[in-house]
């Protein structure tokens, strides 16, 4: 494998669950992730939490989460296409609203 | 971004928590040269549309606090280092960044080639990048 292959723009696992649980807890939250891209982030918190929703403008973004999702066995996570604008206002209330790298 | 905010504010119940992650605002990605014992800075990457983005977000913040929306509940900096073993490596690293990307300033680069060149054996190019996390509690 290309040395190139291992190169990644983010911080390494867990260093953003760290600074986030700084504040609060996931653990059995539910939770909307805005901008999860290809799931890098949502993934690696999805099994503390209750549920996640989470979206990206990216189809195929979406389509490397939920495939990374069924390769790992996560069940509780709902990866879908959209933006924060195409949300209805209305809806089940979530505990948490993570914009990941993407306000 | 306000909207969203706001949007994103009606689906928290209250009390809930927003959580904003995103590249620090003002220190930008610094790279450096560096092997055990040496340490040689080449440049601050830029990248002016992104600041703006950057700029718009931190205010959008503000303003959703200012409108009663939400209430600051945190705000904390940190940083992380991506390693590369060599200067062709750092066009692979700028692509994997969504766009807008960052570039070097005038004459990083060249700057980067020049000093890797006299850089000890066993080197490797690190970059730092710099996250802001701001937390804030739905009313």
């Amino acid at each position: 494998m290309s040395d190139d292959r291992l190169l990644s723009a983010y911080p390494r696992e867990g260093l953003e669950l760290r600074l986030i649980e700084r504040f609060t807890s996931l653990r059995r939250k539910h939770v909307l992730e805005i901008g999860c891209g290809d799931g890098r982030l949502t993934l690696q918190y999805a099994p503390r939490a209750s549920s996640v929703l989470a979206i990206d403008p990216d189809r195929a973004s979406i389509d490397e989460a939920a495939w990374q999702q069924a390769d790992r066995g996560i069940r509780n996570v709902a990866f879908r296409v959209g933006s924060i604008e195409q949300l209805p206002e209305q809806g089940a209330a979530f505990d948490i609203v993570l914009f990941s790298w993407s306000l | 971004m306000v909207h969203a905010l706001q949007r994103a504010g009606r689906r928290l119940r209250p009390g809930g928590m927003l959580i904003s992650l995103r590249p620090h605002r003002t220190w930008r990605p610094a790279v450096a040269i560096i092997a055990p014992g040496y340490r040689l800075p080449v440049a601050r990457l830029v990248n002016p549309a992104f600041d703006r983005n950057l700029r718009s977000a931190d205010s959008a913040l503000d303003r959703v606090v200012d409108e009663g929306w939400f209430i600051p509940a945190g705000a904390r900096s940190s940083r992380f280092r991506i390693f590369l073993q060599r200067p062709s490596q750092m066009r692979t690293y700028l692509e994997l960044i969504s766009p807008p990307r960052p570039r070097f300033p005038r004459g990083g680069r060249a700057r980067l080639h020049e000093l890797w060149a006299s850089a000890p054996r066993g080197a490797r190019i690190e970059v730092t990048e710099y996250l802001v996390i701001n937390v804030l509690r739905r009313r």
